[in-house]
């Protein structure tokens, strides 16, 4: 009986030490959106998992590409079917860095801006990025918020030539993190 | 707090990975979190329809879907009637997502000036992971109503109730997507029809099957063949098929296709089909759809 409350006294107090260097969200939000002068395409994916180890700022994060929802259904069919291939290449993943994490102090209070370099892997294809964003520390907790723009070309994401005038080559995405200690 | 288990699980890997090469871990980490349970295999056919009759697929909640159906004469009608052209039934059909597995419907056709209504309940839908699901399943319900004039449908009546100008779909869409390109659907069917000449049956039992064959992104080879027990013993009345594709640009969907029955309603094109695909008895026919998204989608 000792034994085993010390095992698990022992786990836990190891598991503390684990953890306190690690944040978590798996609701993390992901938008997109494409603009023409022809047509709007705007999507939401709240189902983005994301971890940050707080001690070197490394960033990862992975979501299904299937959960994109989209206003009108035939949309994310063709969003699913015809350009993500989600059948093929069924998730979207980051893995990166947060690279003047050092510059942040976790115990205060304030919104930090970022840059952050990393893999970002849509399609099978793998991309090096380098974006600017900004990381805001409350109470210790972390939200991480970013903007930026891919290239649906770069990531073999083909346009058929007579929807070129409706499916803009640059996506918008906007990230929104909010992340909780394990 | 509450504790779960998947959080000690995570808690525990995190713990030991921190050691080992840090960064991998945490994407197997979120593997295992972003992993469903369970994936649907979605998108088994273009649209609601095969060709005439209906496939597992309904509109999800909140979408309108609105469709405008054209049956030419025969093909072998000859140029006075441009090989049929000249000649078009037409309906015109809205089909709307209630929920997420109930599409509520409702048609207008130009043959026997039939209105009819129906539901499509999809039960089941394929999916894959921890419970496997291989079909999808959709049950299929049609009321229809004949408005001809009372002397139109029996001239030696002069006054048909209501009740004898209904008919009745019943039909379970049974069907399995094999492949991104291959999908088949079989459908037992039930139909019962109030009104019928002397020598008929008024229930009629049917088997169909019908597949697709999507060989380039936005085009597939359709076909669709229905088996019924009253054509057997009925010179007069043939078992319908239809070959065409399913064309999708941007927003809509075309079906072409050739068939020997130029009826839209499920009990008509069971039942009543006229033409055969021996002597000539084919028609050009084609479906438009446009699909509406009406209000905000869920969260």
């Amino acid at each position: 009986m000792k034994k085993t409350i010390l095992i698990t006294y022992v786990i836990s107090l190891l598991s503390t030490i684990g953890l306190a260097q690690k944040q978590i969200t798996k609701e993390g939000v992901i938008e997109i959106f494409s603009e023409t002068s022809l047509f709007t395409i705007e999507a939401k994916n709240p189902k983005v998992a994301s971890i940050l180890n707080t001690e070197n700022g490394e960033v990862v994060a992975s979501t299904l590409v299937r959960s994109f929802k989209f206003k009108e259904a035939l949309v994310e069919e063709h969003f699913n079917e015809n350009y993500m291939e989600s059948h093929k290449f069924p998730k979207a993943i980051f893995n990166g860095q947060i690279k003047n994490f050092s510059d942040i102090n976790l115990s205060e209070d304030s919104t930090y801006p970022i840059s952050i370099s990393g893999k970002l892997t849509i399609h099978g294809e793998t991309r090096d990025i380098l974006e600017n964003g900004e990381l805001t520390v409350k109470n210790g907790l972390i939200s991480a918020n970013l903007t930026f723009n891919i290239s649906l070309k770069n990531y073999k994401i083909e346009i058929e030539p007579n929807y070129k005038d409706r499916i803009n080559d640059l996506i918008k995405i906007t990230v929104h993190f909010d992340y909780k200690p394990i | 707090m509450k504790i779960n288990i998947t959080q000690i699980v995570i808690a525990t890997i995190l713990m030991l990975s921190s050691s080992i090469n840090a960064q991998d871990d945490l994407l197997s980490i979120l593997d295992d979190i972003v992993e469903e349970d369970k994936m649907e295999v979605a998108y088994t056919f273009k649209s609601t329809r095969i060709i005439n009759s209906h496939s597992i697929e309904r509109m999800k909640a909140k979408q309108l879907d609105f469709r405008v159906n054209h049956r030419f004469g025969e093909l072998n009608s000859g140029s006075y009637d441009l090989w049929g052209l000249d000649n078009a039934l037409i309906s015109f059909d809205l089909g709307y997502g209630i929920t997420d597995w109930l599409m509520a419907s409702i048609r207008r056709s130009t043959y026997e000036k039939t209105y009819d209504g129906s539901l499509k309940f999809s039960v089941l839908r394929q999916q894959t992971g921890k419970r496997n699901i291989p079909i999808a399943l959709s049950i299929y319900t049609n009321a229809a109503i004949n408005t001809l004039k009372d002397e139109l449908i029996d001239s030696n009546r002069d006054d048909i109730p209501l009740s004898l100008r209904l008919a009745f779909t019943n039909q379970l869409l049974i069907a399995h997507k094999f492949s991104e390109s291959i999908s088949l659907q079989i459908m037992p069917t039930f139909v019962h029809r109030n009104l019928v000449n002397y020598d008929e049956e008024n229930n009629i039992v049917a088997m169909g099957v019908g597949g697709r064959y999507k060989f380039h992104r936005r085009v597939a080879f359709m076909c669709e063949y229905f088996w019924t027990n009253h054509t057997a013993n009925n010179d007069n009345y043939f078992n319908p098929l239809s070959l065409g594709f399913d064309i999708e640009t941007g927003g809509h969907v075309f079906q072409l296709f050739l068939s020997n029955s130029r009826i839209m309603e499920e009990s008509g094109f069971i039942s009543k089909t006229t033409g055969s695909w021996n002597d000539g008895g084919i028609y050009f026919g084609f479906n438009i759809s446009r699909v509406f998204a009406i209000g905000k989608p869920k969260e």
